[in-house]
């Protein structure tokens, strides 16, 4: 316990001193928020008059300070060019990328962890080999082509689902939901591909463990063997990719959402740089660096839960 | 498909260097095959199937598909060379002299590594490319720079593990300075360690940038980059689905041939 409380303390502080970095260094970069709403035909007087509206004259101190209070009390803060509150901008496209997120983790954990059991415990079928070839290819591949592989194949020529997806980002469920499938796939690919493996090596590795040879020796039924004994001391390794590539689909999604023009956070991130709207980016760097941290806690304490010997040893 | 399922084309040691000698050739000589120009635009033409004037028809400003598609590894080829150089003089160096050092400049320069690896290295391209130019010096130095730290990271353990051996004890025992050791005798030996994980940052590279290309952020139209081909023709998949299979194929094949080479190796 002690032993939590100390890495959420470090984690905290990791996060405080990493938002105070892309603060200075988003604020850096040529442009700002009044530079972004005039664009390069703003004159140099109605650009200082904005920048003076919205106290973008202070000092970087003065506004750092102004910004994390803000922060502490719930306020994202405000675009300039957007002309909106941020939390109202961010918030629909969040609970869209949570939806696909979600989408993908339920198509591709399960079945990540199967076919990885599988796999690692019947290595020499031919089928074994050729879905492995396939992850390999999977893994290799970019998001941007497995994306268009998927569309042309499962929106063209079969046509199941939607391709481009022409919802607003303030969508109902209902609406939200034919558009959700295509990326949802592109993620699910991915990280069923990098799961599976680590399932895999997991499985292979618990094999040759004294303790599964013992249980075979005992003539234990297949069955119970993989129940009982495979999959628990198997499963540790891969909680901590779980936890990893889920993290990964609520803040890597950029490409993905940005090749169905699926109105989600990854989408709005990139719309965002381009229009160098900075006070949009930054509440997302600071997001994805929050999912980050958060995830790989839960996959440290996830992976105590899973395995007793971590528990013991450390209480 | 059994034939097909026992085709282990990832393991086919021909077909991949074939793969490799196929796309070397086409990225070197491409601008001296006498193909037609990959800019002028034919507007009687536009996405057309393959003919004898075009073998892979024309893209929706009715350029030539078969001449963009072999200049189309050319940019990111480039950017991919360049930035892997860079990360591999940098990476290289700080790995081994931290390695070499010891001490506290090992442990600072470790922390400097780990920061660097936790980096969301493709909204910073993004952020770059945005706001300072879509130049190709600079996306090749901040590719170069991002992805040094994995291969210092690497760089690091393959010279711990070189200081153990005996030739380097020799070279101390003959009074040779750190940095004699270091150039003489650690830097050929890393490189040699190193070679697979310089493979594949070569790929994950050439990725990124495709990648970036992709989002409308890598290589500018009109400069035919597959990334940017697929990008530009998706709308028009149902028309002309050459226009994005043929970049697709050219782009897998490529990265896939280094990846089964690293596995081989």
């Amino acid at each position: 316990m002690k032993n939590l409380a100390r890495r959420v303390v470090f984690s905290l502080a990791t996060f405080i001193a990493l938002a105070v970095v892309s603060f200075v260094g988003v604020d850096a970069l040529p442009g700002d928020g009044c530079t972004a709403l005039l664009g390069r035909f703003g004159t140099n007087a109605k650009i200082e008059a904005c920048r003076q509206e919205n106290n973008l004259n202070d000092s970087v101190v003065v506004r750092l300070k102004d910004w994390s209070g803000d922060l502490v009390r719930g306020d994202l803060g405000y675009s300039i060019k957007r002309d909106e509150q941020v939390s109202k901008i961010i918030m629909p496209r969040l609970r869209n990328t949570a939806v696909m997120a979600a989408v993908a983790a339920l198509i591709a954990f399960p079945s990540a962890i199967v076919v990885g059991l599988l796999l690692g415990r019947y290595p020499r079928k031919r089928i074994s080999k050729a879905v492995n070839q396939f992850s390999v290819i999977a893994m290799t591949l970019p998001e941007f082509v497995i994306a268009t592989v998927l569309w042309l194949v499962l929106s063209i020529w079969i046509p199941i689902f939607p391709g481009v997806s022409v919802m607003p980002s303030n969508a109902s469920l209902l609406q939200l939901l034919p558009n959700v499938w295509l990326p949802a796939l592109t993620l699910a690919v991915v990280i069923f591909a990098h799961s599976m493996r680590t399932m895999r090596a997991s499985v292979t590795n618990v094999q040759n463990m004294p303790f599964v040879e013992s249980a075979r020796l005992r003539g234990t039924n297949e069955r119970k063997m993989i129940k009982r004994h495979i999959v628990p001391a198997a499963l540790p390794p891969v909680v901590n990719v779980v936890a990893l590539d889920g993290a990964w689909l609520l803040t890597g999604t950029f490409v993905t959402e940005a090749a169905f023009n699926f109105q989600g956070l990854g989408r709005l991130a990139i719309d965002a740089i381009s229009d160098r709207d900075t006070a949009l980016i930054l509440p997302i760097i600071l997001f994805g660096l929050a999912v980050y941290l958060v995830s790989s806690l839960l996959a440290d304490s996830l992976v105590r839960v899973f395995d007793p010997r971590l528990r013991s040893s450390n209480r | 498909m059994k034939t097909l399922l026992r085709l282990n084309f990832l393991k086919n040691r021909a077909l991949i260097f074939a793969t490799l000698g196929m796309h070397a050739f086409v990225a070197l000589l491409a601008p001296y095959l006498r193909l037609s120009s990959t800019d002028s635009q034919d507007s009687a033409a536009l996405l057309q199937g393959p003919s004898l004037n075009h073998w892979l028809g024309t893209d929706s400003l009715g350029r030539d598909v078969f001449s963009r598609l072999l200049h189309g590894g050319r940019p990111s080829l480039v950017i991919a060379f360049a930035a892997t150089a860079i990360s591999c003089l940098i990476g290289i160096v700080i790995g081994s002299v931290a390695a070499l050092a010891g001490g506290w400049i090992d442990d600072a320069l470790s922390r400097v590594i780990d920061f660097m690896l936790a980096l969301p290295t493709l909204i910073l391209l993004l952020l770059i490319s945005s706001f300072f130019g879509q130049d190709p010096l600079i996306l090749s130095v901040a590719l170069g720079l991002m992805y040094a730290s994995p291969i210092a990271r690497v760089a690091r353990s393959a010279t711990q593990t070189l200081l153990a051996r005996d030739f380097i004890r020799v070279a101390r025992l003959q009074g040779g300075s750190r940095i004699s050791i270091l150039f003489g005798e650690v830097m050929p030996n890393v490189w040699r360690v190193m070679f697979t994980e310089v493979a594949m940052q070569f790929t994950w590279i050439l990725l990124a940038f495709s990648s970036l290309s992709f989002l409308g952020l890598g290589a500018s139209p009109p400069t035919p980059e597959w990334g940017l081909m697929i990008a530009e023709s998706r709308s028009y998949m149902t028309l002309n689905p050459l226009l994005v299979i043929a970049p697709i194929m050219m782009l897998a094949s490529l990265v896939l041939a280094i990846q089964a080479l690293v596995d081989h190796e």
